[in-house]
Parts: C-alpha cells; sequence; structure tokens
C-alpha cells in the first residue's frame, strides 16, 4: 500500500513540477517585461473583522483584480507593486497603531483606507506628521482632505453626488420628498447638500429621518414618512440598510416612487430587496452597461474573476490601486514624489470618473461621471426618461 | 389620531421580535443567574443555518424551523457543558465574561465560515397583508407572535406543572439546596440552555425571513435590545419577557412618532432605566422570585491577591519608562500607547467596579464625555491643554458621578445593565445634539497637546505624558486602597447593609469612586481626542466598555496593578495576532475563555 501511495505521490509531484515549469515558461514568453526585483507595497488599512467586514472583503476584490492587471503590464517602475492589508476593524484605536506600522516601514510607499471616517481622521495626524500620503477612497467626510497635504481622496464628493441626485428628483417629476437618511458623518452630510440643492430645483423636503446603521425596523419610520405625504421617498443608504428600507416600504403597501442615492449600487441590493427593488431610481457612478472603455475592460475582467458583477466599491478599489500605480509610474516610487505626483498628474483612465484629476487645493477629484438607472425586472437599467404617473 | 393606532401596531410587531430574544435570556437569567451575552450569537447563527438549510437543502419553512431548533438546542447544551459547565462554583462573573468570549469566538466563525456579506433569506409564507388602520400585518408577523407566545406559554406551564419545572426552579432558588435534595443540576442547566437556545435561534431564522436579510454582525443589537425587554419585563420573569417586549417596541414606536427616528434607542434606554430606578423588579415584580441579589463576596471572586515585590514594580516602572529610549519602533510605542490609555479607563473601572462593587458596563460613556469636554474646550474657547485636560476631567467627573447617582440604589446585575444604558444614553444624546457636538459630523481639527507652547507630536513625546498618567493615576488609587477610604469602599462592595449599619454613607462613597473613576477616565478620553484630532459618537462605543470590564477581570478586580497588566494584554493581544489576519478576533475570543476557565479570579487576583 505504501508503495502505491509512494508511487502516486511520486507522479504527482513530477507533474506538478512539470506544470510550473510550462506555466513559468509560458509566462516569461507572454510578458516580456515581467516585473522583478523588490516589491513595491502599498499600506492597505481596512476592516476584515468586526461590523464593516464586508467592505473589505469588496475592496479587496478590487484591489487584487487591478495588482494583477498592473503586473501584467510591468508592475510599477518594473517592479512588482503589492499590497499588505492589516485588519483595523474600522477602529480607531486600532486604525492609529496600523498608521505608526506603516509610517515606519520603509517598504510601505502609500498607505490606503481606513473605511470609516471616524477610523480613518484618527489617523491622519500620524500620516501628515509622518509625511506618508494617506489615500481614504471611501471617505467623503469634508474635513478628511482637511488633515494636511499628505491627505488625499479620490472618494466622489457628496457636493457632486448630491445634486444630481436632486436634480434627478426634479426630472422625475417630484415635487415633495421625504428623506431617509443613513445617520453617520457620510448620510448627515449628504443629506444636507441634498436638502440644498432639493430647494434650488424646485423640490420641497417634507421630511427628513436619520437612521442608525445597525437599525432593521422602519415601519414606525414609514408611517412618519406617510403622513408628510411626499411625492417620493429619498433614500441616502448604502446597499445593505436601502434594500431593508425598500423592501419595507413596499411591504407595508406604501405605493410611493423610491429614488436612492448612488451608493445603494450592487447587485446585492436587488438580492436583498427582491421585487420590491423593481422601480427604484437611483444613479451610479459606475454602471456596467456603460460603454466608456474603462468601464467595459473593468466589468469583464471582474467577472471572468469573480463570476459576479461588481459594485461601487470593487470599482473604487480597482481605480484606486490603478490610480497610484500610475503615479508611481510617472513621478516616481518614494513618498514624497507620489505626493506630489498626485498633485501633478492628469487624466488617469477612471471608472468612476473617466478620467481623474486631482485639484491640488482640496486634494480631492472633481467631476465623477453618472448615469440616471431604473431597476425593472431585477436589473439595473437606463432610465428611458419616462416620468412615474402622478399619482 | 389614525396614525397612532399605526403606530401602536408597529409597536407591537417590533415587539414581538424584541419578547422573542427576551423569553431566552430571561429563561437562562432565571435558571443560571448569568445575562448570557452570546445569546445573540446563537440567535445569529439560527439564522445562518436556517438560511443554509434553504439555499442548499430547500427545504420548506417547517423542516427549516425544526433543523434550526434543534441545531441551536444542541448548540446551547455544548456552550453550557463546554464553557460554562467547568465555572460552576467560581465567582459568578466568571460566567458572563466567558458568554462575552463566546460571543466572541461565535460571531466570527459565523464571518469565517459565511463571509461577513450580508444574506437574503427567502421565505415560503403566502403573500396576504391584514390591514388594520393605516399599516397592516403578515403571515409573519402572525408567525413570530405565536412562537413567542406559545412557547412562553408552554414554558411558563412546563415550569410551575412539571417535575423537571420544578427541578428548574428549585435550581434558580437554590442550587446548593437543589442539590441535596436529588436535584440533577447540570442536567437542568443543560436543558434549559437548550430551550433558550433553540428559541433563540428560531428567533433568528424568523427574524431574518421577516426583513429578508441577515449578516454576522447582527448579534449585538439583539443582545442588546433582549437584555432591555426581559429587565422590564422582569429579570428571569418568562411571560414577563413578552409583555417587556411589547412595552419596549411600543416606546420606540411612539417615540419614532413624537421626535424622529434618531430618538428611537434613546427612548429604549431612558425606558430601560425608568423601571430600574421605580420597578427593578419590572412589570412582575411583586411576583418575581428574584430578591436583591446577594452580591457578598460571590459576584467577584474572592482570592489572594498575588504580590509583586516593591522592587519588581519598581523596576518594571523603570523599564517602561526607559523603553523609547531603547526601542524608537513607532508600531511598539503607539501600541503601547492605546495600552497606557485603556489602562487609565481600566483604573477607572477597577476602582469602581472591583473596590466599590459597582460593576459598570458604561464606562467609555466617560472617555466620550471626557473627550468632547476637552475638544469643545480647545476648539471653541481656544483653551490650551495644561487647562483643557484638567477640566475635562473635572467635567467627567462632575457629569458621570451625576448621571449614574440615580443607580446607586441598584445592585449586581442591575447596576450593570443600567451603566450599560447611560452609557448608550450619552452617546445617543452626542448624536443628537448637533449645535453642540457636530453629531454625526463629529469634531474635526481638534488641536495636538501641546505643553507650554511645545506641541508634542514626538511618539516618545506622546508615549511618556500617557505613562506619566497611567503612573499618577495609579499611585494615588494606591494610596486610596490603602487609607481607610478604600477599606470603606470595600466593605461597601462585600456587604451594603453591614457597611450602613456601621455608619457608612453608601451614596457619599458611591460618588467617591465614581468621581475619582470619572476624573482620570475623562483625562484619558480628553488625551485620546487630541491624538486622534477627530471624534465622533463613534469613537467610544459600548464594545469598549465591555473591553475595558474584560480587562479589569483579566487584571484582577480591583487589582491596580492587575488593571494596567489587563490593558496591555488585551490592546497586546489582538496586535500580537495580526499576522493571523481575519482570525484574530476569533483566538482573542479563545484565549479570554481558557483566561476566565483557568484563572477567573484575574492574573494578579482580587483586592
Amino acid at each position: 500500500m505504501s508503495l502505491l501511495h509512494m508511487l502516486r505521490l511520486d507522479s504527482l509531484l513530477r507533474s506538478a513540477i512539470l506544470a510550473t515549469g510550462l506555466a513559468a515558461l509560458g509566462a516569461t514568453a507572454a510578458l516580456a517585461q515581467a516585473p522583478s526585483g523588490e516589491p513595491v507595497t502599498i499600506g492597505v488599512s481596512g476592516p476584515l473583522t468586526g461590523p464593516n467586514a464586508q467592505y473589505g472583503a469588496q475592496w479587496k476584490k478590487g484591489f487584487d483584480l487591478a495588482l494583477d492587471e498592473v503586473n501584467a503590464k510591468g508592475g510599477v517602475k518594473g517592479r512588482p507593486l503589492q499590497y499588505v492589508f492589516e485588519d483595523s476593524q474600522a477602529d480607531p484605536r486600532q486604525t492609529v497603531a496600523i498608521a505608526q506600522k506603516f509610517v515606519s516601514d520603509p517598504k510601505i510607499v502609500v498607505e490606503v483606507g481606513d473605511f470609516s471616517s471616524t477610523a480613518s481622521m484618527a489617523a491622519s495626524p500620524i500620516y501628515q506628521r509622518a509625511g506618508l500620503v494617506q489615500f481614504g477612497f471611501t471617505n467623503s467626510h469634508p474635513n478628511f482632505t482637511k488633515g494636511g497635504d499628505f491627505i488625499w481622496s479620490n472618494s466622489v464628493s457628496q457636493a457632486d453626488e448630491q445634486p444630481r441626485l436632486a436634480k434627478y428628483a426634479a426630472d422625475l417629476g417630484f415635487k415633495k420628498v421625504a428623506v431617509l437618511y443613513l445617520n453617520t458623518d457620510w448620510g448627515r452630510a449628504s443629506q444636507k447638500i441634498f436638502s440644498q440643492a432639493a430647494k434650488e430645483y424646485g423640490v420641497d423636503v417634507v421630511a427628513s429621518e436619520g437612521y442608525q446603521p445597525d437599525e432593521e425596523d422602519f415601519r414606525s419610520t414609514l408611517v412618519r414618512v406617510r403622513d408628510a405625504k411626499p411625492d417620493a421617498i429619498v433614500l441616502i443608504s448604502y446597499y445593505a440598510d436601502g434594500a431593508l428600507i425598500t423592501r419595507q416600504i413596499r411591504t407595508v403597501g406604501l405605493k410611493t416612487p423610491i429614488v436612492a442615492s448612488g451608493s445603494i449600487y450592487s447587485p446585492k441590493f436587488i438580492e436583498l430587496a427582491g421585487d420590491a427593488a423593481n422601480g427604484v431610481f437611483t444613479e451610479t457612478n459606475f454602471f456596467p452597461g456603460e460603454s466608456r472603455p474603462e468601464v467595459q475592460t473593468f466589468v469583464s475582467k471582474f467577472k471572468a474573476r469573480y463570476k459576479e458583477e461588481p459594485d461601487d466599491f470593487n470599482a473604487v478599489a480597482y481605480d484606486t490601486i490603478i490610480l497610484l500605480a500610475d503615479v508611481m509610474n510617472q513621478y516616481g516610487l518614494d513618498r514624497k514624489a507620489i505626493r506630489d505626483g498626485l498633485a501633478h498628474i492628469k487624466d488617469v483612465p477612471s471608472v468612476i470618473y473617466g478620467k481623474a484629476t486631482f485639484d491640488p487645493e482640496t486634494r480631492r477629484v472633481a467631476g465623477a461621471r453618472a448615469v440616471y438607472l431604473v431597476i425593472k425586472n431585477g436589473q439595473f437599467t437606463l432610465w428611458d426618461g419616462k416620468k412615474p404617473s402622478a399619482t | 389620531m389614525s396614525s397612532f393606532i399605526d403606530y401602536t401596531v408597529n409597536g407591537l410587531v417590533i415587539g414581538n421580535i424584541y419578547a422573542l430574544l427576551a423569553v431566552g435570556l430571561a429563561l437562562i437569567f432565571g435558571v443560571a443567574n448569568l445575562i448570557n451575552f452570546a445569546h445573540g450569537s446563537v440567535y445569529t447563527i439560527g439564522a445562518y443555518v436556517g438560511w443554509a438549510a434553504i439555499t442548499f437543502l430547500h427545504t420548506p419553512l417547517p423542516v427549516t424551523m425544526a433543523i434550526v431548533f434543534v441545531a441551536c438546542a444542541l448548540l446551547g447544551m455544548a456552550i453550557e457543558r463546554v464553557a460554562l459547565r467547568p465555572l460552576q462554583g467560581n465567582a459568578r462573573i466568571a460566567p458572563l465574561l466567558a458568554t462575552i468570549g463566546l460571543s466572541f469566538v461565535l460571531d466570527q466563525l459565523v464571518q469565517l465560515v459565511c463571509s461577513p456579506d450580508p444574506r437574503a433569506v427567502p421565505s415560503d409564507l403566502p403573500n396576504w397583508r391584514v390591514a388594520i388602520g393605516g399599516v397592516s400585518i403578515g403571515p409573519m408577523d402572525f408567525l413570530i407572535a405565536a412562537v413567542g407566545i406559545v412557547s412562553a406559554t408552554l414554558l411558563y406551564l412546563f415550569l410551575r406543572f412539571t417535575k423537571l419545572g420544578f427541578a428548574v426552579r428549585a435550581t434558580a432558588q437554590d442550587r446548593e439546596a437543589a442539590l441535596q435534595m436529588g436535584v440533577n443540576v447540570n442536567a437542568v442547566n443543560s436543558a434549559v440552555f437548550a430551550i433558550a437556545s433553540a428559541l433563540g435561534g428560531l428567533g433568528g431564522l424568523l427574524v431574518g425571513m421577516y426583513y429578508n436579510h441577515i449578516d454576522p454582525a447582527m448579534s449585538f443589537q439583539a443582545t442588546l435590545k433582549g437584555i432591555v425587554a426581559q429587565v422590564i419585563g422582569g429579570v428571569g420573569n418568562v411571560p414577563g419577557a413578552i409583555l417587556g417586549g411589547a412595552l419596549l417596541g411600543l416606546t420606540e414606536s411612539y417615540g419614532i412618532a413624537l421626535f424622529g427616528t434618531t430618538y428611537r434607542n434613546l427612548f429604549a434606554f431612558v425606558l430601560l432605566i425608568v423601571f430600574l430606578l421605580w420597578a427593578p423588579n419590572g412589570l412582575f415584580g411583586a411576583r418575581s422570585g428574584i430578591s436583591a441579589e446577594p452580591l457578598v463576596g460571590t459576584f467577584v471572586a474572592p482570592s489572594r491577591p498575588v504580590r509583586l515585590p516593591r522592587w519588581a514594580v519598581a523596576g518594571l516602572t523603570i523599564a517602561a519608562f526607559a523603553l523609547p529610549l531603547a526601542s524608537s519602533s513607532p508600531y511598539l510605542l503607539q501600541t503601547l500607547t492605546n495600552a497606557w490609555l485603556a489602562a487609565v479607563l481600566a483604573l477607572s473601572l477597577t476602582l469602581v467596579a472591583g473596590t466599590a462593587g459597582q460593576i459598570s458596563l458604561g464606562q467609555a460613556a466617560l472617555l466620550a464625555i471626557g473627550g468632547y469636554a476637552s475638544a469643545l474646550l480647545a476648539l471653541d474657547l481656544g483653551l490650551p491643554a495644561i487647562v483643557s485636560l484638567p477640566a475635562a476631567g473635572l467635567i467627567t467627573a462632575a457629569l458621570g458621578t451625576l448621571l449614574v447617582f440615580p443607580a446607586f440604589r441598584l445592585r449586581g446585575h442591575y447596576i450593570a445593565i443600567a451603566t450599560l444604558a447611560i452609557g448608550e444614553i450619552v452617546s445617543l444624546v452626542i448624536l443628537n445634539w448637533e449645535g453642540l457636538t457636530g453629531g454625526a459630523m463629529g469634531l474635526a481639527g481638534i488641536p495636538p497637546l501641546s505643553f507650554l507652547g511645545h506641541d508634542l507630536d514626538s511618539n516618545r513625546a506622546i508615549y511618556w505624558t500617557c505613562l506619566s498618567v497611567v503612573m499618577i493615576v495609579a499611585l494615588l488609587q494606591t494610596r486610596l486602597l490603602s487609607s481607610h477610604l478604600g477599606r470603606t469602599l470595600r466593605a461597601v462592595r462585600e456587604d451594603e447593609i453591614a457597611a450602613q449599619s456601621y455608619g457608612v454613607s453608601l451614596d457619599r462613597y458611591k460618588a467617591l469612586a465614581f468621581a475619582f473613576g470619572g476624573f482620570a477616565a475623562g483625562v484619558a478620553g480628553a488625551i485620546t481626542a487630541h491624538l486622534y484630532s477627530y471624534l465622533n459618537n463613534q469613537t467610544f462605543d459600548a464594545q469598549l466598555s465591555l473591553l475595558a470590564l474584560t480587562m479589569v477581570i483579566l487584571g484582577g478586580m480591583g487589582n491596580v496593578l492587575g488593571a494596567i497588566v489587563g490593558a496591555v494584554v488585551l490592546v497586546g493581544l489582538p496586535e500580537l495576532f495580526r499576522v493571523a489576519a481575519e482570525y484574530r478576533i476569533l483566538i482573542y475570543g479563545v484565549v479570554l475563555l481558557l483566561l476566565v476557565r483557568f484563572r477567573p479570579q484575574g492574573l494578579l487576583g482580587t483586592v
């Protein structure tokens, strides 16, 4: 028996060696300039455990896809690009420790993350003092980049996003809306900007209700909303909570149309909300159906690799790595060069922005692309311009 | 006015769900005298077992429910057997801590196995709705109500009229006496955990279907609301849990009606405080079997503290101060700085909980008060840190003591629940008082620490500052413990009535303990605020309070050196396990369980 085992093992080993050899040969043949040498490392601080772990998992998919692409094209300055992901649980007490770890590790040339503003902004002073770029790509808090000249973000500014949502509501012919918003810094900031923009477009905000991230029951909130008699309900939510609310709106029998901010854009939204998702209007920075080449390459690669549709978090994570790789290739690999490069780089191809360029004053990118969508038969589809009937 | 009916119906609908959670918690509390913090985790696991059955086996609802029921009953028995039974005879704080450790382990396992993504749980119930006023209820509402009411009724009958029920109640009243009368106490406990966990798991499944949404993070909120509901109903009272759930649901619903959604939980916790103060035995107080808990020496593990020789303490102190000279690793210094700040929090808690016997689950609120106080003084009045830090300490001492003052008449678990609620109330007030605190947007641009015009921005300077604060607080606290004050506080802990009959004014001494603890925690919060430069309502959350209590128990209740050791260990462990990435919180939970199992009096023992 043992002989048989050994024989099998032997042949297995041999074929394995053969396979690796072949693969290596194939790889070198295909890529004339495969990256070599010491890898260049990006430090990622984000949640892999704890209540926000799902977002960290989404990031990873976007990062990995982008890294493959960068490294297949020869890496950065001929060296392979990689990242180390430190789990912070989006907890400020852990992000500061991670920040110290990164700033003192000479291999880290730029930092990416964290998820929430609470966690990210606690670490900003450390990155700023040490002169390592903190690149927050989900940080829409208006004060995030004010932390210093090493704090940058390509997160879509709510000052861009929310007026567009308000315009969509106006274009749809709604005069009175009720807003339900996630009561975090992101949701509250968005809600303020939305309300102001809505006024300018002649849309009345008749009710504003903030809810906590871990809330599941919205029935009583919806009675308040119903009593305010809006033409439409506006959701400033992420996909999970947005789906919960959408479902409950329909379950309690409200027929009011729903307009949701682009942050709900995820196949998961439709899965979780079920039939209730049909008819929801939303706009998004990124839509797989869009014909722009950046979008199409991203979507087809993502689907091929993960067998699922990408969502907003996948897209911003992907964009971030592509952008940073571009900065490194053009401006160099040391920490300060990357900071300076971010200020100078122009028109980086981007899934979210089309072409991304930073405003060196605000250290943010303006002009995210957006398309109007409506959900039909369980699919996100481009809005056909039809207004919902005025009942 | 028609809306009033709608709010009432909605309140009862959500109250249904709370009731389902509260029944299991009440059963366990009634028998094992234990707040089961792992109940929410069992609820989550029930939801996931159901999800797996539906997704992979395509089971119809009754079969799914049966599978969940059996799986969670087995899980409950396993929890009782593996994690809790070995702790019998130890102080009651040990099983409490074990359930906290278990909840970490179970939640993390769910997340590792099922991924953190939320999942949809389809239900095959028919789609009809019954309209009541302007709202409607569906089959799932009836099912949840039926499960809650039927299980509570059956449990009530079971406890009242069956032989095993007698045994359960006998065990609840007096474990030793029951044992002497020939009751198989272990079998009783096992049965109770099986039933409670099965109900909890079923609750998770039904709620998951109700919302078509489950995720691994749903357990903490479930535990919290279940605890509130069962306290309102009368701790340990099973039928009371149903009414408690309903009352909690109604209060939240009316709260939303009157003030808006952001005030929902504020109402829930205020209701809890009102009940604790005016009817601590809950709605069914008069008939509740649980009288004031005998806290005497049983809640806190009695033990002989480990006495480190003076030279060793001095040596460790010098080593701690000298460390930045030997190692310049910013990561190490930052981790230890975090540990020092946590140590100040643990010192404040060990005084309140260990020495004075007032177990607080809301200690993080003191950090928040201190942090916001110092940040606002610096931002709005431009005060320098040398003024704003002590001012923050004084404000925290005053405000913190004032907030818990009404809870001084409570004991044991009740004070733990009350402080948990007070902690949540502070955090919700911060969220809603936008004019002062910036609400969810928080306070940004808090200036860095500076003394006499010099910014403290090097890692070493910050490290030494925080370590010095720890040392000062520790020295003061050691002095205090060996003075008559310390003895009096311990007397209050051991036996309030005896202390009172010796002429000790309980309120005054408890207030002293809270004020001293509040000052220390306030300063720690203030330093944190200046280091982070940004604060919002999530910076100091309820999880941090739990962590602080864990540190205190780990080090040994009331033990000054123990609190510092506990803080260093619990801040350090997750960092050490960083290489384990997704597994690190799991490992942390397991380590915690092992510590509780093998050293329940803490590393350095109770003082």
